[in-house]
């Protein structure tokens, strides 16, 4: 157990029983052209975040840790996408239609995939949500359960929609939650901000937020304590 | 907007409504039975459950009891596609990295000799992908049918059925498909204790024992009908025909 600094107070960190969850890092929602910048979006606040989320998913990976990717799509006959959610989209831009990467929001199409930058290891899951979270609907909580994990770490976008409901789900299943407040990005900066703060308002009350580097500082320490023991 | 839970039960009531000749009762309750509202599902109609070499046959059972729905199910599924009834398909397997696959799972499989995850007759037994797992040629999906990807018995945990029953607004489920005691029940009971009203077909289902198959459709009609009910598939499709 390595203590880290972290909002509201100080993390206990697990990394013997953490996983990190990289939420819909997307060419739909992260690259010009694509469907988050069909809706007016400036897409580069996302964009920014790719450096420290890569570098997030590189301390897992190092730390033999589990990384878990989710994307947001649908089945490409929709049968799992609720008519409520489809018949909110602009005619033409909805769930579904031939967007400018593919047919929008839908397994298996261009604008569906994870961006280059961060492509899935082999070995890593891949969780396809049809919700905002990615509890509902997917094997997430039956995979964490058979790997014995406690806490998450959360990365991804958009902060106060899919990565917050995620991590609204799992604080509500039993996970310490930890959101790594430099790999997580909106479209709208006030957004972001309300939604780490509401995440950590009342004493943790979601979860805990922090730095990249403050996480890789804590498995790295982690590592090095293991080290010592194995030495003794 | 009737105020009491037995208000709305009358008010459900489908005047001269549509039912299927079953035990314990006439399904649906309430003669709503509808193409828009009721779905078929056929669980795990797989090469492993019901075709020589898969893993039911490898643990040495009678392959002839899972392979007795067959013909009934694809007699139904004709006469329920013509008339656009909803048609869903399960299939139970794993990740081929096994990440879904619990320890006691393996094991047990492990200690009959058909280790889930092992090279079987048909490739690695119960992965996702093998020619085992696949569905059985004579009860192929068509185009436009939902197929659930489960990594257990029942067809809700870990997966998007309920989300794909919701959207297509289907309250009514009636369940095929192996085995009886088995996956067939589990996800009854799951569909039961969601509000479904859910129909199993005798003749459309099957156990790898005959006895569990008996009793497993004798468990569903106690007290008046404590899953749901029983029917033979030639009732349903006299209701739907």
């Amino acid at each position: 157990m390595e203590t880290i600094a972290a909002r509201p107070f100080a993390f206990a960190f697990d990394p013997s029983r953490v996983a990190l969850i990289v939420i819909d890092m997307q060419r739909d929602f992260l690259e010009p052209g694509g469907f988050g910048a069909s809706l007016g979006n400036d897409v580069s606040r996302l964009q920014a975040i790719v450096p420290a989320t890569a570098r997030l998913i590189a301390g897992f990976r190092a730390a033999g840790r589990p990384v878990i990717h989710t994307r947001e799509c649908h089945r490409p006959d929709l049968a799992d996408c609720p008519p409520a959610k489809r018949l909110r989209g602009a005619p033409g831009l909805r769930i579904g239609d031939a967007g400018p990467m593919g047919r929008i929001l839908i397994a298996g199409e261009p604008g569906a995939e994870i961006v280059p930058e961060l492509q899935p290891a082999p070995g890593e899951s891949v969780v396809d949500k049809p919700g905002k979270g990615a509890f509902c609907a997917t094997d997430l909580g039956a995979h964490l359960e058979a790997l014995g994990i406690t806490q998450l770490v959360f990365a991804g976008v958009t902060t106060e929609v899919c990565v917050q409901t995620t991590m609204r789900e799992a604080n509500d299943r039993g996970y310490e939650c930890l959101i790594a407040e430099d790999a997580t990005e909106s479209y709208f900066a006030a957004f972001k901000h309300a939604a780490i703060d509401m995440m950590t308002a009342q004493g943790a009350i979601v979860g805990w937020a922090t730095e990249v580097a403050t996480i890789l500082a804590g498995l790295e320490a982690a590592k090095a304590s293991r080290r010592a023991e194995a030495s003794l | 907007m009737p105020a009491t839970l037995d208000e709305r039960i009358d008010a459900a009531f489908v005047p001269g409504g549509r039912t299927v000749a079953s035990d314990p009762y006439l399904w649906p309750f309430d003669g709503d039975l509808r193409p828009a509202n009721t779905a078929i599902v056929v669980i795990d109609m797989q090469v492993d459950f019901c075709a020589p070499g898969g893993y039911v046959d490898s643990m040495g059972y009678d392959l002839s009891l899972t392979r007795a729905p067959i013909e009934p199910i694809a007699r139904l599924l004709k006469v329920a596609r013509a008339k656009d009834f909803t048609v869903i398909h399960t299939r139970e397997g794993h990740k081929p990295d096994l990440s879904d696959l619990p320890a006691n799972k393996r094991w047990r499989s492990q200690r009959i000799g058909a280790g889930i995850g092992d090279q079987g007759p048909c490739g690695r037994i119960l992965v996702r992908g093998e020619p085992g797992w696949e569905i059985i040629p004579e009860l192929q999906p068509v185009a436009g049918e939902a197929i659930i990807d489960k990594p257990g018995k029942g067809s809700f945990l870990a997966t998007d059925f309920e989300l794909v029953l919701r959207t297509k607004g289907i309250r009514n489920l009636v369940l095929t498909g192996v085995t009886t005691d088995v996956c067939v029940h589990t996800t009854m009971r799951d569909a039961n204790d969601r509000g479904y009203e859910c129909l199993v077909l005798s003749d459309c289902t099957g156990a790898t024992k005959l006895e569990n198959h008996l009793a497993a459709l004798d468990m569903v009609k106690m007290q008046g009908g404590v899953f749901g009910a029983v029917a033979m598939s030639d009732a349903l499709i006299a209701a739907i025909g």
